[in-house]
């Protein structure tokens, strides 16, 4: 397995840190957010050939120890993309009632109505990719907080997404880019894909 | 001529020559000075001639002309804040691709340098 670091214009040591690491990385000049980071990430995959991607955040949320489980249906081609979901089976035991909760709930009962599929953790970044979800990302992988809009693109296009329960851990480091504010605006943007969505339309058959 | 028409007709010629200025010196894009080149236009033949603005404002039924003049004004700048929107957001995608290329490719010329000394190395 290779591993690839997307450096999204760090202001901090993440540019001296890297090179020693022994993996491979990319350097955005600008930052771009998550939605462009990961679009490079994928973008450098299908360039290189690569069948299967995963992308798993920074901040030591994301269990490698999961890995295996959230690749294991694209690998088996019972899916093209597998998205891990901390909230399979309710809500896992970090996890308070609180309205950043509600949000994310609610963000998920949507995107459950629109795409007729249960979404438990709509705003997940962990996620599997199969060849032909990866040739489609790389190019249209949806920019700003893009993981909502994701779930709709992909079924948009008929490639089949599947849940994957997953544990999540304290972060190691950083803080959400999640915040109060942000997630009126990520919900209110995914309001607007939800109209665009289906309307634009499809790049594949 | 009262004050508001001498006032009007200043204004819009100012800001046509602000317009022109700006394209001069390069610091507006002849593209996107074309909506307030055609607003100042508008503007100046609406103080210039009362006679249409009048009549404009009649046909619409508003009984106050200057009412019109800001009408046409509002109209304008919606639709130029519109465009620009429209342009930004095209900026920005671009920009997105490039950064995106421009990392790809480094990261390509950095592997094919490693692999090359690596080459080297083992001659």
């Amino acid at each position: 397995m290779d591993v690839l670091i997307v450096n999204d214009a760090s202001e901090d040591d993440t540019v001296a840190v890297v090179p020693g690491l022994g993996v491979r990385w990319l350097d955005l000049s600008v930052h771009l957010g998550v939605g462009g980071a990961v679009r490079a990430g994928l973008r450098y995959a299908h360039e290189s050939g690569y069948e299967f991607v995963v992308r798993i955040d920074a901040d030591g949320q994301h269990r490698p120890d999961d890995i295996d489980s959230l690749m294991a249906p694209v690998i088996n081609g019972q899916a093209d993309a597998a998205v891990g979901t901390r909230h399979a089976h309710g809500s896992h035991p970090g996890a308070k009632a609180s309205l950043k909760r509600f949000f994310q709930w609610l963000l998920g009962a949507w995107l459950g109505l629109l795409t007729g599929h249960r979404v438990t953790d709509p705003t997940s970044g962990f996620w599997a990719f199969g060849r032909e979800a990866i040739a489609f990302l790389a190019a249209s992988h949806p920019s700003g907080y893009p993981e909502p809009e994701l779930m709709l693109l992909l079924r948009r296009e008929r490639l089949r997404v599947t849940e994957v329960p997953i544990q999540m851990r304290e972060r190691l480091a950083g803080e959400s880019s999640l915040t109060f504010p942000r997630i009126g605006l990520a919900l209110a943007c995914t309001l607007v894909a939800s109209v665009v969505v289906p309307l634009r339309a499809r790049r594949r058959l | 001529m009262d004050v508001v028409q001498a006032l009007a007709i200043a204004g819009s010629t100012a800001f046509l020559g602000l317009i022109l200025e700006l394209v001069r010196r390069g610091a507006l894009a002849a593209k996107y000075s074309l909506v307030w080149l055609v607003c100042g236009i508008v503007l100046l033949i609406l103080s210039i001639w009362r006679s249409v603005l009048h009549a404009l404002a009649a046909w619409l039924g508003i009984h106050y002309p200057p009412a019109f003049l800001l009408l046409v004004l509002v109209g304008f700048v919606s639709g130029g804040s519109l465009l620009f929107t429209v342009a930004l957001s095209r900026h920005r995608a671009q920009i997105d691709r490039l950064t995106e290329e421009l990392a790809l490719l480094n990261a390509r010329l950095r592997e094919d340098r490693s692999t090359t000394s690596r080459a080297d190395f083992h001659r």
